[in-house]
């Protein structure tokens, strides 16, 4: 019986070792937020420290943080938002009605996915200063959302295929219209698809750089864009700025990682079943 | 229009008349200006992480003020920055699409032919022609050809220097001052370890070799010295190419364009070994030192002395180590009479964005008029920065505002230091002789000759291209590689 | 469907009524999509396949010049090392991929019988964190990691083994596998979800009845598991790879390609070239040759999902 139990336990230890080890990078960023410049050059590698939140104070001083971190959040949900209606839309089409040429469009639309950022960028940037688009949060945004419009459709798509026709008639037959099917029938259904689809895209916009230094500007600065410009500050490589900033940055998707972790395993199976993970 | 309306109007005018008299009495004490009363925005885009762009920076709302007083009307300014490796980048897209985004640049001096070809800043010797307060007297003929002459050779003016910029040697003194040193230095090499300024001004690469060796003690975590062998950039390159010119050899032909036969010589190839070699007296981490990285190690105490741009002294002299640390120039190359030292320039200018509007561009010039005027010139060395202009460097004084000043002056004599091509396809040859120099620094290319090959021959496909070389590269280009 | 009589409803006059009430709400649905599809996807691709035929630089201040097909004959003999970056990509996509899927299956196994394990959510919240992080980000603290005079990793390895300190990221011999491995610490976490939701497509129903009829291990794995959720796996690779086609961000601080050309994958020189020399034409039609190859790579994986699916 105990050689049952000590067998539970020791895994049980096994797997929250892998867990650490993964994140154990992470932790080092973390807590080289709160170690002065010093103290996170030196060598030996301190872990004993005194902790400073002055990292912080230096970080929120700065006059364009607020105006990062509102670009970051207001870019990321909105783009996403965006996306994901369109895409549900999209994918309620493409699964009920399967119109000619639906696979060929869904290949297509994976076919954004695939091309490098830069080589994506490059004609979109031509597009964008032919027009005067630049540095314009409205058209950034369009260029983020058409970003996350394959991924969502193909997710949402497989989950709808998943909700049985007949509720789409039972709904028709009883006097609702088509959109009262689409909204108040199927999408209550297709919940982790929608969730992991959100998380997904919001995860990338959020940490998304090359395009937003291509094709936004001064004012549609986002975090990423931050980090990877205040690399070097004034005395050297800015370890502290960085560690500090990246470890704000983290917590938002964490959070959500934590939170809708269950949708977020069920909304990965595309579809192909509704069960318990 | 209503009679009532009318009537209206002509009170408030009326009114405004006469409380605006004593403005208008006071506009008059200034001078007249054609923007007077007017807000303008002005964008600069500057250089980030990098002290004398942020000081420019970080000086504008003296200058806000200045035009307050003076001409009567407001200024704002906002800024951006980009790292050196994006800062071209940022710029070039921004300007490709004719807009008026950055205003005023703060670039980097190689930089000046790839700006000014497709006509994006401002041609500018008409605007210094007619404006006396442009007209300086720059301290050698390398702040001109440095900061603001493209093509080279000719006329052309196109920027104006923001903060100059020499490479010199940080040593610390205070292990140069301890009597066991000296003895143990003198007991090993019977030779006296340098000292002062003077010293180092004598001091030949091979003299200062047995220094470095002898302050290279990897158990005590202390080694000779530093440099940047960095990809990034053009850090590999900036301090390979003293090796180079100091002993006679050449980067290219600026009147031909030809590269071929002229970067990959022996004396080249030599001057790379020789650079390599230096690498044993250095931190195992030196084959990725940019500037930051020399930065933090000296500041952290793991070299003797540190071959670093004068720019960055305000970082390199910490608190901390504020008495320890001396600049001086860095050595010569070669041997007796012949030894001769010829380091890389930095430094940046200022350049105007060519599309600004009318009123921009008035601030613009203003800004620049402002700029070099005595006391704005003193102001920002007095903060860290370095000014170009004989009067104020020739000042007795100038030596004292900051540790480097002396050191910085002395590189800046004709013939101590170059910069390279202000060629458009700069970016171009750069990143290739970067990935050529650093191939062979990491050892991934076994023979200097093999990577100067290939860097010569790409670069002079790349110059022929354009149209600026003569020659097309030769039949043993087709097999060279790295 | 058919049997809807959607037909009959709601014809409307004029053009409206050529279509019938179903084919409007196809349309409308669609629209939004197909507009997104048509503004940001086609009309770029389109202007990127005619800007290939010109050379065209954005600095040299002239304007495009019409040279037909030589970009790609350039491209074809090899200029700038092209086929050396495609190949030096395809390795660290396929060891990549490889080395993520085998470990995240092998995590997904671990993981998956932990169900009553206490703190679970925050094992996985923790082990799916490399995949949050931003790249830049990881990148540059990950060069702080691996740096010799600096790192922890060297400091670690120094006092375990007694090694001598490793430039990790400027040694040619080390550069590549540091790059590849940071690149499988990322993202064997995502391996692992994918890895959880197909085992987690498995019925329960026939979960328990191989826990009744004991079946082997092996058998489990192959009858049960695979026949369930090898479309998800499938699918896990497929992102994986293209995703993995595309990495830059997490070079760029790293070691920008270097030492010498050893981390140069096709995204950073496509990158240099498009947005650094700005040879628009030059990179426009390395773009399109890097489309063309995408596109195989994904019809291939398709193909295969779409087999597999119609024999299951």
């Amino acid at each position: 019986m105990i050689v049952a139990r000590l067998r539970v336990w020791s895994y049980y230890v096994l797997l929250w070792v892998v867990s650490i080890v993964f994140v154990s990078p992470v932790l080092w960023i973390a807590l080289s937020a709160f170690k002065t410049r010093n103290d996170i050059l030196a060598m030996p590698p301190k872990f004993i420290f005194r902790p400073t939140l002055e990292n912080f104070a230096h970080l929120f001083a700065r006059d364009e943080l607020w105006r990062q971190v509102a670009n970051s959040v207001v870019l990321s949900l909105t783009a996403v938002i965006i996306a994901i209606v369109v895409s549900f839309l999209a994918a309620f089409c493409f699964s009920r009605f399967k119109p000619k040429g639906t696979d060929f469009l869904m290949f297509l639309l994976l076919s954004i996915r695939m091309l490098p950022g830069p080589a994506v960028i490059l004609p979109v940037y031509l597009m964008y200063a032919g027009f005067g688009w630049k540095d314009n949060h409205f058209w950034l945004i369009m260029f983020y959302a058409m970003f996350s419009i394959p991924f969502s459709v193909w997710i949402l798509k497989g989950f709808i295929d998943g909700v049985s026709v007949r509720f789409d008639e039972t709904g028709l037959v009883n006097g609702g219209s088509w959109l009262h099917v689409i909204f108040k029938v199927v999408l209550p259904q297709v919940k982790p698809g929608l969730i992991a689809a959100f998380i997904f895209n919001l995860i990338f916009v959020w940490n998304e750089f090359l395009f937003n230094f291509i094709i936004g500007g001064v004012s549609t600065q986002n975090i990423p864009y931050a980090l990877a410009v205040g690399t070097y500050a004034d005395g050297g490589v800015a370890w502290p700025f960085i560690a500090c900033l990246t470890t704000i940055y983290i917590i938002p998707p964490v959070v959500f990682i934590y939170a809708f972790q269950k949708y977020l395993l069920v909304g990965m199976t595309f579809g192909t079943v509704r069960g318990e993970v | 229009m209503p009679r009532r309306t009318l009537l209206k109007g002509g009170a408030v005018a009326g009114l405004a008349g006469i409380v605006g008299a004593p403005f208008i009495n006071r506009l008059q004490a200034k001078e007249a200006h054609p923007l007077a009363g007017k807000k303008i925005d002005m964008n600069i885009l500057g250089i980030a992480g990098w002290l004398p762009s942020s000081l420019g920076v970080k000086m504008s709302p003296i200058f806000a003020d200045y035009v307050k007083e003076r001409f009567g009307y407001q200024v704002s300014f906002g800024f951006a920055e980009a790292p050196f490796s994006d800062l071209f980048q940022k710029a070039a897209t921004s300007l490709a699409t004719k807009s008026q985004e950055y205003n005023i640049i703060i670039s980097d001096s190689q930089w000046l032919g790839a700006l000014a070809k497709p006509g994006w800043i401002l041609k500018l010797n008409d605007v210094i022609a007619k404006n006396k307060e442009l007209q300086i007297d720059w301290y050698s003929n390398t702040i001109t050809e440095a900061y603001q002459i493209y093509p080279d050779g000719s006329k052309d003016l196109w920027g104006l220097p923001q903060e100059g910029d020499t490479i010199a040697l940080f040593v610390r003194k205070d292990m140069l001052a301890d009597p066991k040193e000296q003895q143990a230095f003198q007991a090993k090499y019977n030779a006296k370890l340098p000292q002062t300024f003077e010293d180092f001004e004598n001091l030949t690469m091979t003299e200062f070799e047995k220094v470095a060796e002898f302050f290279t003690r990897p158990d005590k975590q202390l080694w000779g010295t530093a440099m940047q062998y960095s990809r990034v950039y053009d850090f590999c390159t900036c301090y390979l190419y003293p090796f180079m010119w100091s002993q006679g050899g050449e980067v290219w032909d600026p009147k031909t364009g030809q590269v071929e036969g002229i970067l990959n010589s022996a004396t080249n190839a030599k001057a790379m070994e020789q650079a390599k070699g230096w690498l044993k007296y250095q931190p195992p981490g030196a084959l990725n030192y940019g500037i930051a990285e020399e930065i933090d190690v000296f500041t952290q105490g793991k070299v003797f002395s540190c071959f670093q741009w004068a720019a960055v002294g305000l970082a390199m002299i910490t608190p901390e180590n504020k008495d320890k640390v001396m600049v001086v120039p860095p050595p010569k190359h070669g041997k007796g009479a012949e030894a001769k030292r010829i380091y890389t320039v930095g430094g940046q200018p200022w350049v105007i964005n060519a599309f600004n509007d009318e009123a921009k561009m008035r601030v613009a010039l203003d800004f620049m008029k402002w700029w070099y005027q005595p006391e704005t010139t003193l102001e920002f060395a007095k903060r860290g920065g370095n000014p170009c202009d004989k009067a104020t460097l020739s000042n007795p004084n100038f030596d004292k505002i900051n540790p480097w000043g002396r050191a910085y002056k002395y590189m800046l004599e004709p013939g101590r230091s170059r910069d390279f091509w202000h060629d458009p396809k700069y970016s171009e040859m750069l990143a290739l002789q970067q990935e050529g120099f650093t191939s062979y620094m990491t050892g991934q290319t076994a023979s200097a000759t093999q990577a100067l090959d290939y860097i010569a021959c790409g670069q002079q496909q790349i110059l022929h291209d354009e149209g600026v070389a003569k020659t097309a590269p030769t039949d043993k280009c087709s097999s060279v590689s790295l | 469907m058919s049997s809807m009589h959607a037909g009959s409803i709601g014809r409307k006059p004029g053009i409206a009524g050529m279509f019938d009430y179903r084919t409007r709400l196809t349309i409308s649905l669609l629209a939004p999509v197909l507009l997104f599809f048509i503004v940001f996807n086609t009309i770029p691709t389109l202007w990127l396949l005619g800007l290939s035929f010109y050379n065209y630089s954005l600095t040299s201040g002239m304007p495009p010049e019409f040279i037909g097909f030589r970009n790609f004959v350039q491209i074809f003999n090899n200029r700038n090392g092209i086929w050396f970056d495609l190949s030096r990509t395809f390795l660290f996509v396929g060891l990549g991929v490889t080395i993520q899927t085998s470990l995240g299956l092998l995590l997904g196994f671990l993981f998956w019988g932990s169900k009553a394990m206490p703190g679970r959510r925050v094992a996985l919240t923790m082990l799916f964190t490399p995949m949050v992080l931003t790249p830049v980000a990881t990148g540059t603290f990950f060069r702080f990691i691996y740096d010799p005079d600096f790192g922890i990793l060297n400091w670690i390895l120094h006092g375990v083994f007694g090694l001598q300190p490793i430039a990790f990221l400027t040694n040619p011999a080390t550069a590549y596998w540091s790059v590849l491995a940071v690149d499988c610490w990322m993202w064997t976490p995502f391996m692992t979800l994918m890895t959880l939701a197909a085992l987690g497509s498995v019925p329960k129903a026939e979960l328990e009845a191989i826990e009744v009829d004991r079946i082997p291990w092996h058998k489990r794995l192959t009858l049960v598991v695979w026949h369930h959720g090898k479309f998800i796996l499938m699918l896990g690779v497929l992102l994986r790879t293209i995703d993995s086609f595309k990495t830059l961000d997490l070079i760029i601080p790293m070691t920008k390609g270097g030492p010498g050309q050893a981390t140069r994958l096709v995204a950073m020189e496509l990158n240099k070239q498009a947005f650094e020399s700005f040879n628009i034409g030059w990179s426009s039609a390395y773009s399109v040759l890097l489309l063309l190859v995408s596109i195989a790579m994904t019809s291939v994986f398709i193909y295969i999902l779409n087999l597999r699916r119609r024999r299951a």
